[in-house]
């Protein structure tokens, strides 16, 4: 099928990824990490990555917001393919991987945060993974592409399918089709799930969602510079289920209720909705300089959801229909995070080839325009340089801030 | 009159229900239902009473006022729907159903909700065949059946259902038959006018369908094989697609576009609905199993679909269609690329508007193509 692509072992593939980034021509200039908190999730990373590359591990390929809770109670590591795709652009030379997309004739019109999972699979930089769990959650690319990863390894593909209705209907379609994950990951790894497995993973999740929504109702109250970033990348890690995700979110809590002693900033509160680049992208930093930025996704009323430690399939179903992209529940949920973080203005960050985010800009601006915020929707793409140059989007941006402050 | 006249006069009789759609469809007793996607069971609507037609954007070129309520990077075809919406094109119409086909589609149907007067009406759709989904996919369509019930004050029996099966399954067995022509070697009608019989059976008038197409498909009976040198034979997979001009490159090239698969080719009219047991369950079942678009999450499937239409259809050629920013089959392409080379099968990958007028580009690259295919 895709015969001629190779597959090495974990240990050459992971020389493969430090090749790339030693070959890295980007340079990108970092500000460092801001918050201790950073280094706890930090740690974390980078053990996981070590993990994963080692030949006995058990490594499952999965998308966002994935109920990694499954993938925990079988031991296996979670790999983000779209989340580690992003962190890795920080320090590899994403060209490089762009271009081996589009000698496999993959349009460059497709979200470059699609474009970029693939190109690394084709660069053989991910460890093998042993099975491919397949979500159409946040979008139904991000499906295609890890579906064909199924291909590229021949690993076992095991679907999950989120539709956009959300009724008791849709939520016992969920939790079956969640059941059969578990019964397939079963016979994948050769085991029996053990229930006291999943209770742990899933209690494990609870208590990291618990210090996570604790520091983001911090942020209702108080401007803290870097906690929402910090709060967008643990959102983005998704590690959820993971004993160590506890201690990253209590870090970064008890960081957070420190920060509220500290003097109080004044800054205009901006809500970037959209998805985000890395932390050292030049927009970021640029507006970082006159805004509080303050991330969508990570306030999303789904991550409030607590999972029902004796039967999760039901509460994860519900989750999972709730993180689905829906422009009348987004839209009645950017309605209240305004509410509740006294948001100045919108930043909307409409990345070239997602269809989602482009569909959903004229509803997100009509609630700007009814709430009387400044906003700006800019197209622009925040991970393939041939497509976005920072002067071309510059001077909206400084017209932007100067309307905002 | 001779043999092809007698044809092209029964394939007209058909077409012309595509192309006086609008005045057929006033004439219509009983409401009316757009829909932009094969995968709207339109058995369900006809059970109700209700003429369910597809939506073609072909009304609306001017795609100005779409792009600003979703955006100018979006497939031209949800774009042309959308346009003819706010140019009030199907303002007798009393629902639009939306399918789950994909993602842009999904937000088209968001969009249509907000700024439409018709109401429209979202059914979620698996994106694959699995038991659980077949469940799920048949407790939505019941969902459906409640929705009409209330809206037109009337009951949808089982009865009802399978007599719309029946007309259904009619109209695709014709067509199927029609395609099997093609098998033959009798290419009596252009690529284009069996796009355009596919579009007539897509008005939801069934019943004068499957009646013109009787004498089309007895004057094709009486047709022999194509004499001559044998030209190229051609599919073509892909996208939204009726594009005149293509169709009439490729066909001037010399090959013979012997498979469209696409919704207003083959893919409408494959596979049955199983008459016995519950009607609902099996309009599910059937619909789910039917589809090896590229909206199916395994791709896999669909090319093995693919390859085997190539086989009974005889065709040596590829040509892969995309509409401009049509995700779902550009993210399949490399997959059918490869698998495609795997079995020494020569692709040409072209990509177009729904309404793109300038082909001269895509005409060079046709040509040489299909000349390539010839010596």
């Amino acid at each position: 099928m895709q015969s001629e692509l190779k597959v090495s072992g974990r240990v050459a593939q992971y020389q493969n990824l430090l090749q790339l980034i030693g070959e890295s021509t980007t340079g990108t200039a970092r500000d460092g990490l801001p918050l201790k908190a950073s280094h706890a999730r930090s740690i974390v990373n980078c053990h996981r990555l070590a993990e994963a590359y080692k030949e006995q591990s058990r490594v499952a390929f999965i998308t966002e917001q994935f109920p990694t809770e499954l993938t925990f109670a079988f031991e296996a590591l979670p790999w983000n393919i779209e989340s580690m795709s992003t962190m890795l652009a920080q320090s590899l030379d994403v060209d490089r991987i762009f271009q081996l997309t589009q000698e496999r004739s993959v349009s460059r019109d497709l979200c470059s945060f699609l474009r970029g999972p693939y190109g690394m699979m084709l660069a053989d930089c991910y460890p093998r993974p042993d099975v491919v769990l397949t979500n159409d959650q946040p979008c139904e690319g991000l499906a295609k592409v890890i579906y064909w990863s199924g291909q590229r390894y021949n690993v076992p593909v095991i679907p999950l399918h989120t539709p956009n209705t959300c009724d008791e209907g849709s939520v016992q379609y969920v939790a079956k089709q969640l059941q059969r994950v578990m019964s397939d990951l079963e016979r994948v790894f050769g085991v029996q799930l053990n229930p006291d497995s999943l209770r742990a993973s899933v209690h494990w999740s609870n208590e990291a969602r618990l210090y996570y929504n604790k520091t983001i109702n911090i942020l209702r109250q108080h401007k803290l510079p870097g906690v929402s970033r910090e709060l967008q990348e643990i959102f983005g890690m998704n590690y959820f289920g993971a004993r160590q995700n506890v201690q990253v979110c209590k870090a970064l809590y008890e960081e957070a209720v420190e920060l509220t002693n500290a003097e109080p900033v004044k800054a205009t509160r901006v809500l970037w909705i959209g998805q985000v680049p890395e932390e050292s992208h030049e927009v970021l930093r640029h507006m970082g300089k006159n805004v509080e930025i303050l991330y969508w996704a990570p306030l999303w009323h789904a991550n409030s959801i607590v999972l029902d430690e004796d039967n999760p399939f039901r509460s994860m179903a519900e989750r999972a229909i709730q993180y689905h992209w829906n422009a009348e529940r987004m839209g009645a949920d950017l309605e209240r995070i305004c509410d509740d973080f006294a948001v100045d203005a919108f930043f909307i960050a409409s990345v070239w080839g997602c269809r989602n985010m482009m569909g959903l800009s004229p509803m997100i601006r009509d609630i700007a325009i009814r709430r009387k915020l400044k906003y700006l929707i800019i197209n622009i793409d925040l991970v393939d340089r041939n497509n976005y140059a920072f002067n071309h989007v510059k001077n909206r941006v400084d017209a932007f801030l100067e309307l905002v402050q | 009159m001779n043999r092809e006249q007698a044809i092209s006069n029964a394939a007209q009789g058909v077409i012309d229900i595509h192309r006086n759609r609008f005045d057929l469809w006033r004439a219509a007793r009983g409401p009316k239902a757009g829909y932009l996607s094969i995968d709207t069971p339109e058995e369900i609507l006809l059970a109700a009473g209700v003429v369910p037609f597809r939506m073609t954007g072909e009304s609306e070129s001017d795609t100005i006022d779409a792009c600003a309520r979703l955006s100018t990077n979006y497939c031209s075809y949800v774009l042309s729907c959308l346009g003819e919406g706010l140019a009030s094109v199907y303002d007798f119409a009393d629902v639009v159903i939306f399918t789950d086909s994909c993602d842009m589609r999904k937000r088209l149907a968001e969009t249509w909700t907000r700024e439409l007067k018709t109401t429209a009406y979202f059914v979620d759709l698996p994106n694959d065949a699995s038991n659980i989904s077949k469940e799920y996919f048949t407790e939505r369509l019941r969902k459906l059946i409640e929705f009409l019930e209330r809206r037109y004050r009337c009951t949808i029996t089982d009865d009802a259902l399978r007599r719309a099966i029946a007309l259904c399954s009619t109209s695709r067995k014709l067509i199927r038959r029609m395609y099997e022509y093609k098998k033959r070697d009798i290419q009596m009608l252009t690529g284009m006018e069996y796009v355009e019989v596919v579009k007539a059976a897509t008005t939801g008038l069934k019943e004068i369908f499957n009646e013109r197409m009787i004498p089309l498909l007895e004057a094709l009976e009486a047709a022999v094989p194509t004499a001559g040198p044998k030209r190229p034979r051609v599919m073509i997979s892909g996208s939204y697609f009726d594009h005149a001009g293509i169709i009439e490159v490729i066909e001037k090239a010399g090959a013979d576009l012997v498979c469209e698969d696409i919704s207003n080719g083959i893919k409408y009219c494959e596979g049955q609905i199983e008459p016995d047991g519950d009607p609902v369950a099996a309009i599910a079942s059937y619909y789910l199993e039917r589809n090896t678009s590229a909206r199916r999450l395994e791709a896999s499937l669909r090319v093995r679909h693919m390859l085997d239409l190539m086989r009974e259809y005889r065709a040596g050629s590829l040509i892969y269609y995309a509409l401009k920013f049509c995700d779902t089959n550009l993210h399949d392409y490399p997959y059918v690329l490869q698998r495609f080379k795997d079995e020494k099968i020569p692709v040409l990958f072209l990509e177009s508007e729904r309404n793109g007028g300038n082909i001269e580009g895509a005409k060079t690259r046709i040509q040489t193509f299909i000349e390539s295919r010839m010596f």
